[in-house]
């Protein structure tokens, strides 16, 4: 990391310095009020939206950076009143906050061609519209005000940048959105305008896909005129340190789940890797940088070399919890099963989380609701009860996925979402059709969580195991336990919760189940449409649903108390140790994933000094493909760090996986006496 | 047909040789090293192991003990603990149950470029069983570590019977090396010989305890006692951490070095890398 880069991590990170500039956040209904007063149309209130919040701007330039931009306006308005929002929502489906979300732009659109051009395309596009074609019109005009917005404001940035003295900042705005950047520098500016566009319009969840790819020719271009890798890797550093300036002030569950992922790598339509230069200064760059955005998804397919691995393993090692791998030769003919093209499934690229999706084509909605998994099995309890096998009291939890499939598809009200007309610009079909994407995209797909697998799968083996096999217990002494919350039953729980097969065990017994589960899941939504003519995928994904189902849900037959979370995306239950990180991923890439794929890793732990040494990171990469080779789909190492290690001394029961190299010995942290445990937080403190 | 203790099976083991490996853990140790830092591979009898963390005292393992006077390791209270703290430590198995257990991971591991390796505790105490078991294994990559304390005659069947040795040599005094291990170090520097000649690929390991081994005379010593074997690989050095003692209090047991465990040890990796061995400081 260069001087230049510290100073502006000391500046935006640490102090935190830009935040000065930040106005006073204002009421986000008083644009409603005056658009619902002057009963504006939706597509007119998008672009009042922008126009409000770049009005409020005050544009903040530092004399030394090269890449300007910041937001001090931290409101983003509403376009609807209270009152409004809810006459749509007897309507229509408002999913999340109503507005366009978690979708991949396809920013060449605007990129390859600036904003001049872009605006001539338009209005070419508006003088052959048909008179009648008034929707289109005011669509079109749209897009173009949008264009016009950002201009501006660029122009007034240019004008601070002068009059601070950085003349070369003014230099690139007086280039760049108007035209196509010329420069890798040029790019990035404009790329940090228009993403700061989209949340400016209310979007967000703004992932920035694959930036490997589209970014690459214009870095190759000045590497061919001169430019040094390590010039690069300074411009690109000072973008990712840019996705963390206005970070706090993007919508989401939690600080930092804002969406900004970036996916690198992957193979083409001829199998042909595409892992680049970018993609390696990607890693370097987040590797040096150390901040959780942007997040790295990292593609692989059979043709990804060990070393592209270890670079990722290299990256795992410094406890961010990122890069997350996805499997090309699992999601691809996934998606492809799914109805997408071949072009568009090799073009996939990540949401927020691990949802996967398609820039510029796609307006999937992919985590639109969640099924429980140990709901479906506690749901057939009775069907057990009656079952002389447990083969037909399996039936009855089949029939409850198929039962809570129809729940969640059948009568639902249309989508309703706020127009988009920047983000418009940037997908498919928009500009020729005269359509906002709110509308929906060439895909419209929507997506299904499944929570909890593991615990399902848990409960069901030790219903086999324990009620039907060795007959230790009817099922209706186990729904007694259940409701009294295994209260006297205290021998029984610790044999249900430690002693029973389990999910990640690499126990035929368990996985058997897990592969059952996952494919009913997909076989009860295959054939089934929503009101846009997409399909519904299936995934392994849990969102914040494991806390929530987990709350909810009462005792499950694998001891897990009422009230207990239930494990994170797709992974083993938290309370289970299992033999080891082998029979985990043995056990978890048994399932169809292939059918699956709406997105939702796999996690393992392992603790940071596992990644010691160059001969181990190599190891560890071995043992991240190998997932892939047995046909994983997704999968995120996470290098334990402090914070964990504290959770896991505060709540041990919830971390029994948790492995802590100690000295040339691993051990479980939940095991060492306290002194030890502080030791190794301190020493985890050290740890970068 | 003997059947082996053994106290830990661990997956994905990164440093017990090449590749990714399993290693098990066979409980019983002839050495009484004072930094030992698996306290529960010493004893060769099964034994209970305690996890004080997360411990609500509700006393359902006292209502249920049948012998509250002196532990005879029935499991009995590891059965009832809400928390799972408690566990019997040494599970017995036939060479081929463990076979089976191992070899069901074979293509997964042969394929990282690994295999199985056999710790401890010492090994080679349950000669017998580990013989057995790693016949049983012959399609894999099967490693040993041992601190070369057994008799000749077991310590060549068993170096003959695997594909990689990692070996301890501790102190080079046969004095110090008693005061601090318990055993005089005459067979081990006598096994060592054999390795030497042995054509077996071999890696040496040091664990650097503060003010007890760490002296450069002492790894001049021992680099010299080394040096010139064709089959050995590397020499690494393990510095020793505060943690070792972490787990005695779980077996019952008091951990009492007597050697400053808060000094850091001295390193000499190159009295090795003079002599042109490869040396790792770990």
């Amino acid at each position: 990391m260069t001087d230049y880069i510290s100073k502006l991590k000391e500046r935006f990170i640490i102090d935190k310095a830009h935040h000065q500039y930040r106005h006073k956040p204002s009421d986000p209904f008083d644009l409603a009020r005056e658009l619902s007063a002057q009963e504006a149309g939706d597509i007119e209130r998008s672009v009042r939206r922008l126009a409000w919040v770049l009005k409020r701007e005050r544009p903040a330039v530092y004399p030394d950076e090269k890449i300007v931009l910041l937001r001090t306006e931290p409101t983003i308005p509403e376009i609807y009143t209270p009152e409004e929002k809810e006459a749509l929502a007897r309507q229509y489906y408002i999913h999340e906050q109503g507005k366009v979300c978690n979708v991949t732009a396809d920013y060449e659109k605007l990129l390859l061609v600036g904003f001049e051009e872009m605006t001539r395309r338009l209005q070419e596009r508006r003088q052959t519209l048909e008179p009648n074609q008034q929707d289109q019109r005011r669509q079109l005009l749209a897009m173009e005000q949008t264009l016009e917005l950002l201009t501006d404001l660029a122009e007034r940035y240019r004008q601070e940048a002068l009059r601070v003295g950085n003349l070369s900042a003014a230099a690139r705005l007086e280039w760049v959105p108007a035209k196509a950047p010329r420069t890798f520098l040029e790019a990035l500016q404009m790329l940090r305008l228009i993403h700061y566009g989209l949340w400016a319009s209310g979007q967000y969840h703004n992932t920035l896909g694959r930036f490997d790819q589209y970014m690459y020719p214009f870095l190759q271009r000045d590497l061919a005129n001169g430019l040094s890798e390590e010039e690069a890797l300074e411009q690109l550093e000072e973008f990712f340190l840019c996705c963390n300036k206005d970070s706090d002030l993007y919508p989401g569950m939690q600080q930092g789940d804002n969406g900004q992922s970036l996916v690198l790598g992957g193979r083409d339509e001829r199998g042909e890797n595409q892992y680049n230069l970018l993609s390696s200064l990607c890693l370097t760059a987040c590797r040096e940088l150390q901040l959780i955005d942007p997040k790295i998804n990292l593609r692989v397919h059979g043709g990804t070399p060990l070393s592209v691995y270890e670079e990722g393993t290299r990256l795992t090692k410094m406890g961010l919890g990122f890069p997350q791998y996805v499997n090309d030769d699992v999601v691809i003919p996934c998606l492809k099963g799914w109805g997408y093209e071949e072009k568009d499934a090799v073009n996939y690229s990540v949401a927020a989380c691990w949802e996967l999706i398609v820039p510029g084509a796609g307006m999937d909605i992919p985590n639109l609701d969640a099924l429980a998994f140990p709901q479906m099995v506690l749901e057939a309890l009775d069907d057990f009860e009656a079952a002389e096998d447990f083969e037909t009291g399996l039936q009855a939890v089949r029939k409850a996925i198929f039962r809570r499939a129809e729940e969640m598809t059948a009568g639902r009200k249309p989508v309703y979402m706020e127009p988009a007309p920047l983000l418009s610009l940037m997908m498919e079909g928009c500009l020729e059709e005269g359509r906002d994407i709110s509308l929906g995209g060439r895909y419209n797909n929507y997506g299904f969580h499944g929570t909890g697998l593991a615990t399902a799968v848990d409960s069901l083996a030790a219903i086999e195991q324990y009620v039907f096999r060795e007959k230790r217990f009817t099922i209706s002494q186990l729904r007694r336990m259940l409701r009294d919350n295994f209260e006297g039953e205290e021998e029984l729980a610790h044999l249900l919760r430690y002693d029973g097969p389990k999910l990640g065990n690499d126990d035929e017994r368990a996985d058997r189940l897990a592969v059952l589960l996952l494919d009913w899941f997909a076989d009860s939504l295959e054939g089934r449409r929503n009101e846009r003519g997409g399909i519904y995928r299936p995934g392994t994904g849990s969102a914040m649903y494991y806390l929530w189902h987990g709350r909810e849900m009462g005792a499950t037959p694998d001891g897990r108390r009422a009230g207990e979370p239930l494990p994170c995306n797709y992974s083993p239950s938290l309370f289970v140790r299992t033999r080891g990180p082998i029979s985990v991923v043995k056990s978890f890439t048994r399932p169809h994933l292939d059918r699956v794929a709406n997105g939702g890793p796999l996690t393992i732990e392992l603790h940071n000094s596992v990644f010691r040494t160059p001969d181990s990171i190599g190891k560890v990469a071995l043992f991240v493909r190998s997932f892939f080779q047995l046909g994983g789909h997704q999968m995120q190492i996470n290098s334990v760090h402090r914070e964990t290690l504290l959770a896991a001394k505060a709540h041990p029961e919830q971390y029994k996986n948790l492995i802590v190299r100690v000295w040339g010995w691993s051990g479980y942290f939940v095991e060492l006496d306290e002194a030890y445990q502080d030791h190794i937080i301190q020493r985890a403190e050290m740890t970068f | 047909m003997a059947k082996g203790t053994v106290f830990d099976i661990q997956q994905m083991t990164l440093a017990d040789g090449p590749g990714v490996r399993t290693t098990v853990f066979l409980k019983g140790c002839p050495l009484r090293c004072q930094w030992c830092h698996n306290p529960e591979g010493l004893s060769p009898r099964p034994q209970l192991m305690v996890s004080p963390n997360g411990c609500a005292a509700c006393g359902a393992c006292r209502r249920v003990c049948p012998s509250p006077e002196r532990c005879v390791a029935c499991g009995a209270c590891v059965k009832v603990c809400p928390a799972n703290l408690r566990k019997i430590c040494g599970v017995e198995y036939t060479p081929e149950e463990l076979a089976e257990l191992l070899l069901a991971d074979r293509e997964y591991l042969t394929a990282l470029g690994g295999g199985v390796t056999f710790s401890g505790g010492e090994p080679t105490l349950q000669s017998e069983f580990l013989l057995e078991t790693l016949a049983l294994l012959k399609p894999m990559h099967r490693a040993v570590e041992t601190c070369g304390y057994c008799p000749e005659e077991t310590f060549l069947k068993v170096i003959e019977a695997v594909d990689y040795v990692i070996m301890d040599i501790k102190h080079t005094d046969s004095a110090v090396h008693r005061r601090y291990t318990g055993v005089d170090n005459a067979p081990i520097l006598s096994n060592l010989e054999l390795l030497k000649k042995s054509g077996k690929p071999f890696r040496i390991r040091v664990p650097l305890i503060p003010g007890v081994n760490d002296s450069r005379e002492n790894l001049e010593t021992t680099a010299r006692l080394v040096a010139g074997a064709p089959m050995l690989e590397k020499v690494e050095l393990l510095s020793y951490h505060q943690t070792a003692g972490a787990k005695y209090s779980m077996v019952g047991m008091t951990y009492q070095p007597e050697f400053d465990v808060s000094l850091p040890p001295e390193q000499w990796p190159e009295c090795f890398r003079e002599k042109g061995i490869c040396c790792d400081v770990l």
